[in-house]
């Protein structure tokens, strides 16, 4: 019983970025420029995408305005009650006065209703267009980005961070403009009703910015180690569950649990104290609110003693005095939210920071028609400032020729493509498309011209007609059948359950990795390009169904300049040229039989595979 | 909701105390509009001093004492709720790992992954608050009307007839709103499972230029999301201008009939004034009703889907669970009294049945997929040696992926028997068993870490000798070599930094280094070239594992001691290579296909 006690004050002291002090407002007056320049920058930009709905706005701040002066006239109403009618003679208007009082009452929750709904209306269409637009940024962010960063980390900040910021603007935004509102109007009536008792009362003011800065001081940098923890366990627990097939085969169910367990540790540790020290910031509140009361009340009493006050204005001071801390004391109770929402705002605005795939060039134009005419000339490329991973790249491609790209793991091929399509752009050398260079085209027009067929393919939760006809949007069932049926995918589609509607989950679990290509396949065929990749895409497909999908990528390929990773000596020998390729440079090229009688790295390969058929 | 109360029970001397701590503020409270009529009646109207002395005395050591216990109520309920959570999260996740795969798939991964953050998260706040101010308002509500009967019991009985309205209408606003709210909640998951598909599947829709198609489709979740979310705050912000409503038309009649009862003489003006204190303390913990209530039905809503999966059952066979005790905060060293938790997985190695040999034998096994009745698997029947390589060869969709993840009961089959070195292994220890076993699934998995941390991954106790030989076997020795921070290469999620073939030789040296006595190789060397797996076959000879070889490759069927050829489900035909050459005119078909290119070329040369 003793042990559970005290247990809860033998949390380890934890320490946090540094110690930096993180203060909001005017509260803290020692703290660095540039942090505070950080957080009004990022209340900032929240009332850049609020004021996009000024004029409702408007609107919630006038019956915030309303409602405020309509809270203020209560208790001055009830304190001339009290004097006036309860402890004094007057009797004759006391009908009247109900009346209005009762006409205050009422319109008071009216206008508060109002505020509070519309509100929510500009707050909930805020958030809307700040996810969305984050949505639509992530889109445009260089693939490299997303190679950086945890999966499970960019979802956090879509999902927990964006929710953070929705539901502090629900309620906080408007109780702090109406908390101010109230303060203001508070002191101002009190001041009227009697300046001597508002001075005694004010005595708690100093006492409650020591005490605030106290707490902020210490709660700011500990909700944003508590985020970041919170990030990280994401991360842990998005990649672990998505690995479950692996975790369960290797039993290394223990082995995650620990690595959890110490991640939920961090998070306890930093939540702990992040929630114990914000926790005081409403107690502070209350009991400075309990020691106005006994001030009011005592100091109150003693000059009423003396006449210098009336009863009714004790008991106007009373409620007012509970309405000058209350304001506060709701800013404190959403202190929590707030600085959760900021730190989780920082982070949403961090990604939108994050530089885009470099824009189209000005004078970058749209493709309408390819012929297909591709050329490298002396290109080489590295990853931000790596070892070059292609060297000196030149090689010719005709329209409607098929390109081979052979060579061992590791050689650069899936790169080659990458710049191609221009998820990269070469460091030197030149690429162009029918004698264009490649930077003056638009990524989408260049991306809608080509077809790609990539290693993992990946499909997405929905019907498998949805999954093909994500090829082209617009293609009625019967093309989609088409395709399917070129990509000899149509087969086994009829025999699954639901055929065309059967549902995939994300991972595509229930129909193999060979299928899932298929369909990948039959995407790429919906989609009628001018030019096609296949990436190793024909790798897990079975020798006998690979023989029938040959006459369906034949056909596709007509006419389409179309380049291939394959291994599979069938797929290279139809190539019109090929390329081998190893450690980054482009060592031959050439037709099957040109690079047989040159020997070299090409009919060493052709041998091995061979040979391994043999062994 | 029992679940929140389950977690708490460790917790509960901390919760009492917090509880505790919050009574003393609210006794201060609730005494103040009692005293103040105190000073309006015994001190002010008599003109006494002494007696104002007193009471302001009493109201200011008051508040100094509600003050303190507020401190410590937030050390108390900081600690039950992040305790609470730990616990919850925890437990939570091991539940999660402890479920079969089967058991496992039944949950989309996003909904899991909300449940074990979003919704924890949600629980634990509401804890927190729950500790300290939700308890609180009806308390302060009844202790109002409680002390408004004790100054004056005909006034006190004008607020006492509210409370019934009040009570209906909060009751039928909470429950309405609960169900809003689980509407918000499923429109969220909607929402979350479009942004992860969309991560995932990036590359993908970068390449088909689908971003607008893409952000479209978000707009529609996310603007349907926005749509219910208003719906639902927009009636429970109903309650707190309702409760003005009714407290107002209270303080209406307490003033009416108090200026009647001050004037016959049966009540005083400091009486009067006190009963309207306390119809103004009521209204104030009212109107923070409606924001408790939110987290309230949203809490409820998170307890609900977190008890769906605390309750699933994890699946016949799998790993013994412990109820009970959750684990401790170990690092904060908490909770002693409690003692140690305890493992829910079975520590199988002290124990450990005889090291696995390697046999493997399918006794007319068949299988389907749980919840479908299409047979994937029918009626398999064969035997392989320790240390030999079996060839699994197939048309897509045969089950050649299905019949190897038996083998480690990722699925259990559903009649026939699978023995391992004779035993029957469904009674085998699945810890053990699985130890035995490296697999290398068709899709490549790693996971955030260095290189070595991923080899290792497949056994902790790996030396760095032991890694790089798995890697040397895996044929990926040299490329990690020639990285510039060699093993220490840090791999993003899904490794994305090395091309398909060097990953997927990663998670094959992650399975060599287990040394296990059964290989599965599903499909792992597709993106190999022909020469770099020559040498990998080569080397896993050396090993002389049992492996299981699913493949294309007519260049790696050859080799093996036993080719399995499957079609539809079924076993057409099993042997060796010079066998099925004679036998299978299918298997001929293939071979033909690919060496007959082979010699095509040679002849060319």
């Amino acid at each position: 019983m003793f042990k559970a006690l005290i247990e809860p004050f033998r949390y380890p002291k934890l320490e946090v970025g540094h110690g930096e002090a993180k203060v909001f407002g005017a509260m803290g007056s020692r703290k660095p420029k540039a942090k505070a320049k950080n957080w009004s920058g990022t209340l900032g930009r929240i009332w850049h995408y609020l004021a996009e709905r000024r004029a409702k706005l408007v609107l919630v701040l006038f019956m915030v305005l309303l409602s405020s002066g309509l809270s203020l006239l209560g208790p001055y109403l009830i304190s001339r009650a009290v004097d006036d009618y309860l402890g004094g003679a007057g009797g004759r208007t006391w009908g009247i006065f109900l009346l209005i009082l009762a006409l205050v009452y009422l319109l008071n929750s009216l206008v508060s209703w109002l505020q509070n709904v519309w509100m929510i209306e500009v707050a909930q269409e805020t958030v809307y267009r700040m996810r969305t637009e984050l949505f639509a940024h992530l889109h445009r962010l260089p693939i490299s980005f997303f190679n950086r960063r945890q999966q499970g980390e960019i979802m956090s900040r879509l999902t927990n961070d964006i929710e953070n910021i929705s539901s502090t603007l629900n309620s906080s935004a408007i109780q702090i403009f109406s908390s101010i509102l109230t303060l203001v109007g508070t002191v101002g009536v009190m001041l009227w009703l009697s300046p001597l008792l508002t001075l005694l009362t004010f005595i708690v003011v100093p006492l409650m910015m020591l005490g605030m800065r106290w707490i902020t001081r210490r709660t700011g940098p500990l909700f944003k180690e508590r985020q970041r923890n919170m990030g990280e366990l994401n991360g842990f627990i998005e990649e672990t569950l998505s690995g479950q097939r692996i975790i369960k085969a290797f039993s290394q169910e223990e082995r995650v649990i620990t690595g959890f367990r110490e991640r939920n540790t961090r998070i306890m540790l930093s939540g702990y104290w992040a929630q114990a020290i914000s926790g005081f910031i409403p107690k502070l509140m209350n009991g400075l609110n309990n020691l106005s009361f006994a001030i009011v009340a005592g100091v109150g009493g003693l000059l009423a003693i003396r006449g210098l006050v009336t009863v009714g204005i004790i008991i106007a001071f009373a409620e007012y005095a509970r309405q000058f801390t209350r304001p506060l004391n709701d800013l404190a109770n959403q202190w929590n939210t707030l600085l959760s929402a900021i730190a989780g705002a920082e982070r949403v605005f961090e990604v939108l920071d994050e530089e885009t795939e470099a824009r189209d060039e000005g004078a970058a134009v749209k493709l309408q028609h390819v012929e297909g005419a591709v050329k490298f000339s002396g290109v080489s490329f590295s990853y931000e400032g790596g070892a070059d991973t292609l060297q000196d790249i030149s090689f010719e491609a005709k329209p409607g020729e098929m390109i081979a790209l052979v060579g061992p793991t590791g050689a650069g091929k899936t790169t080659l493509i990458g710049l191609l399509s221009r998820f990269y752009d070469p460091s030197r050398g030149s690429i162009t498309l029918d004698g264009r260079e490649l930077s003056t085209i638009t990524r989408e027009s260049l991306r809608s011209q080509m077809a790609f067929v990539l290693q993992d393919s990946f499909l997405f939760k929905g019907t498998i007609r949805d999954n093909i006809r994500y090829g082209r949007l617009d293609a009625t069932d019967e093309e989609v059948e088409e395709a399917a049926k070129l990509a000899n995918a149509h087969a086994f589609i009829m025999r699954l359950q639901d055929g065309y509607d059967r549902m995939l989950s994300v991972d595509g679990s229930g129909i193999s990795q060979g299928q899932k290509q298929l369909l990948a396949i039959a995407r790429a065929i919906l989609a009628n390009p001018s030019m096609l990749v296949l990436d190793e895409a024909t790798s897990s497909i079975d020798t006998v169904t690979e023989i029938k999908i040959q006459e369906g990528l034949q056909a596709l390929m007509r006419g389409r300049t179309s380049f291939v990773i394959a291994h599979r000596l069938g797929t290279i020998r139809a190539a019109d040229r090929i390329l081998v390729l190893e450690g980054g440079r482009l060592l031959q090229q050439g037709s099957h039989e040109e690079l047989l009688q040159q020997g070299g790295l090409y009919s060493e390969l052709v041998r091995g595979s061979k040979e391994a058929a043999e062994a | 909701m029992k679940l929140t109360f389950t977690y708490l029970k460790k917790y509960r001397v901390a919760a009492i105390a917090a509880l505790v701590m919050m009574l003393i503020e609210l006794a201060v409270e609730l005494s103040q509009p009692l005293l103040i009529s105190k000073i309006i009646d015994d001190g002010i109207r008599q003109q006494d001093t002494a007696v104002v002395w007193l009471w302001g005395g009493v109201l200011v050591g008051s508040a100094a004492v509600a003050f303190l216990a507020g401190i410590l109520s937030s050390f108390f309920a900081s600690h039950t709720s992040q305790g609470f959570a730990f616990d919850l999260r925890d437990k939570l996740y091991e539940k999660v790992q402890s479920f079969t795969y089967d058991v496992f798939s039944r949950f989309p991964t996003s909904s899991l992954i909300t449940r074990l953050t979003g919704d924890v998260s949600q629980l634990q706040d509401t804890i927190f608050m729950g500790l300290r101010f939700m308890t609180r308002i009806p308390l302060v509500v009844i202790g109002s009307v409680v002390m408004a009967l004790v100054v004056h019991v005909k006034l006190g009985l004008l607020l006492t007839v509210t409370l019934p309205f009040l009570v209906i209408f909060m009751i039928w606003l909470m429950r309405r709103a609960s169900e809003l709210f689980r509407n918000v909640q499923n429109r969220l998951d909607g929402v979350n499972g479009v942004i992860q598909e969309n991560l995932t599947g990036i590359r993908l829709i970068r390449v088909f230029v689908r971003m607008g198609h893409e952000i479209g489709r978000f707009a529609a979740f996310s603007g349907e999301l926005m749509r219910s979310t208003v719906a639902a705050l927009r009636l429970t912000e109903t309650s707190t201008p309702f409760i003005m409503i009714i407290v107002n038309a209270g303080i209406l009649a307490v003033l009416w009939f108090g200026r009647i009862e001050i004037s016959t003489g049966d009540a005083t003006l400091g009486q009067t004034v006190a009963v309207i204190n306390y119809s103004l303390r009521t209204m104030g913990a009212l109107s923070a009703l409606s924001w408790i209530m939110v987290s309230f039905s949203r809490a409820r809503a998170s307890s609900v889907r977190i008890a769906e999966v605390m309750s699933a059952s994890e699946g016949p066979g799998e790993l013994g669970m412990t109820t009970g005790n959750g684990a401790t905060p170990v690092q904060a060293g908490l909770s002693s009294q409690h003692g140690q938790s305890q493992s829910v997985f079975h520590k199988g190695s002290d124990h450990q049945a005889p090291a696995v040999q390697g046999k493997v034998e399918f006794q007319q096994v068949s299988f389907s997929y749980p919840g479908s009745d299409i047979k994937v698997l029918e009626d398999i029947s064969f035997t392989v040696q320790p240390g030999e390589r079996v060839a699994i060869m197939g048309a897509t969709g045969s089950g050649k992926s299905s019949l190897v993840t038996l083998i480690p009961r990722l699925y259990e089959c559903g009649s026939g028997m699978i023995r391992v070195d004779g035993k029957n292994h469904t009674e085998m220890d699945i810890q053990a068993l699985r130890r035995s076993i490296g697999y290398v699934p068709q899709e490549v998995l790693l996971f955030t870490g260095s290189i070595r941390e991923n080899i290792a991954w497949g056994n902790d106790q790996a030396s760095q000798a032991d890694i790089e030989q798995a890697a040397a076997a895996a044929q990926i020795h040299e490329t990690v070599a020639a990285l510039l921070q060699g093993y220490d290469t840090q791999l993003g999620q899904r490794g994305v930094n090395l091309s398909g073939g060097q990953k997927q030789r990663l998670t094959i040296a992650r399975a060599l280094v287990r040394r296990p006595a059964i290989l599965i190789l599903d499909d792992s060397t597709s993106a190999l070239d022909a020469v770099t797996e020559g040498l990998l076959l080569a080397e896993l000879k050396k090993m002389s594992c049992t492996t299981f070889l699913i493949t294309q490759k007519i260049s790696s069927t050859a080799s093996a001691d036993l080719i399995l050829l499957l079609d539809e489900g079924r076993l057409i035909a099993q042997g060796t290579h010079a066998e099925l050459m004679e036998e299978s005119a299918l298997y001929r078909k293939i071979y033909q296909s690919q060496t007959g290119e082979a010699q095509h070329v040679q002849s060319t040369h």
